[in-house]
């Protein structure tokens, strides 16, 4: 049974690992979708431009947290 | 060609990372426990991850229309390589400690220190468990890669490939694979995955992309800005 909660973790883990931003990227796309039915070929260039400042913006709030958390072991 | 290329790259890079880690615990059981029980565990393992492969490879690809493979396959592909981008930006701004062969070694090593008095199934079960875990992912990467694109045989044959040269080169050292560049291949996995996912999300979506399969070089370019970007803004002084 533990195995099998361990594996499910495994799993679920795969995909998500802060809820929020995984939230977010789902939103992207769903407005992706939405965006490239109406306007085609255009909205792509708007979807990755979305998923990658997604990226940089969780990234950034990870490394604020983190720097307030312990500013002595932050590079820099 | 082109395609199949990249298809088999991003198989086997994403099986080979996974496998070093799988590889460290079948090491450390291995070496402080005797090979028979672990090399068994292992085996087993990689059993039940090929009837994963092949049951809900056929699965999805016989049931589900091609587009809405390419829409969930592509959003999970997607998750799964940001999951792995974010992680791996963090580990190059400094904010995340490098992941450690030697030390996830060693930290096996100790927990089967307190359990020396069990039984040797002990070692059996780590190994099982260690493998089928660890290869859970490959069985994603391989099953995503291979699935939308119909490139099984490119799929299959990264993971195979990846997982025979980790386990070669294990048997020759016999010790944790500490030269293996785990981080560097988790950021290039994350970024071919990421744009992978993106490709065939927005494929599935019912876009379509100027220059077909050779947009993905694009959009690994957008990721790799965007993840440098990052870096850099992270590891700026006035940032802490």
């Amino acid at each position: 049974m533990r195995f099998l909660r361990a594996a499910g973790r495994e799993l679920l883990g795969l995909f998500v690992s802060d809820w929020v931003q995984s939230g977010v990227i789902v939103v992207i796309l769903a407005g992706g979708w939405l965006a490239v039915s109406r306007v085609g070929a255009p909205a792509l260039v708007l979807l990755v431009l979305l998923l990658a400042a997604q990226l940089v913006w969780f990234a950034l709030a990870e490394g604020r947290r983190s720097a307030r958390r312990s500013p002595r072991q932050f590079p820099g | 060609m082109g395609q199949q290329l990249f298809i088999f790259g991003a198989a086997f890079l994403g099986s080979a990372v996974e496998a070093t880690e799988a590889l460290t615990i079948v090491l450390a059981v291995g070496l402080t426990r005797g090979w028979r029980e672990p090399l068994l565990g292992a085996l087993l393992a990689i059993v039940l991850l090929g009837l994963l492969v092949l049951v809900f490879g056929q699965l999805i690809v016989t049931t589900i229309p091609e587009w809405a493979l390419k829409l969930l396959v592509g959003t999970l592909l997607l998750l799964f390589g940001l999951r792995w981008l974010h992680k791996a930006v963090l580990r190059s701004a400094g904010v995340v400690a490098m992941h450690d062969e030697v030390r996830a070694f060693q930290d096996t090593v100790n927990q089967l220190g307190e359990t020396v008095t069990r039984r040797d199934w002990v070692g059996f079960i780590l190994a099982l468990k260690g493998v089928f875990l660890e290869g859970l992912e490959v069985v994603f990467i391989v099953i995503a890669v291979g699935g939308p694109g119909h490139a099984w045989t490119a799929a299959i044959t990264g993971g195979l490939t990846a997982a025979a040269v980790v386990a070669a080169a294990g048997l020759a050292v016999r010790k944790p694979l500490a030269r293996v560049p785990e981080n560097t291949l988790k950021y290039a996995v994350g970024i071919l995955l990421t744009s992978l996912g993106t490709f065939w999300a927005a494929e599935g979506m019912g876009g379509s992309w100027p220059g077909d399969f050779l947009s993905i070089f694009a959009l690994a370019g957008i990721f790799v800005v965007a993840s440098r970007l990052a870096v850099t803004l992270i590891r700026r002084p006035a940032f802490a």
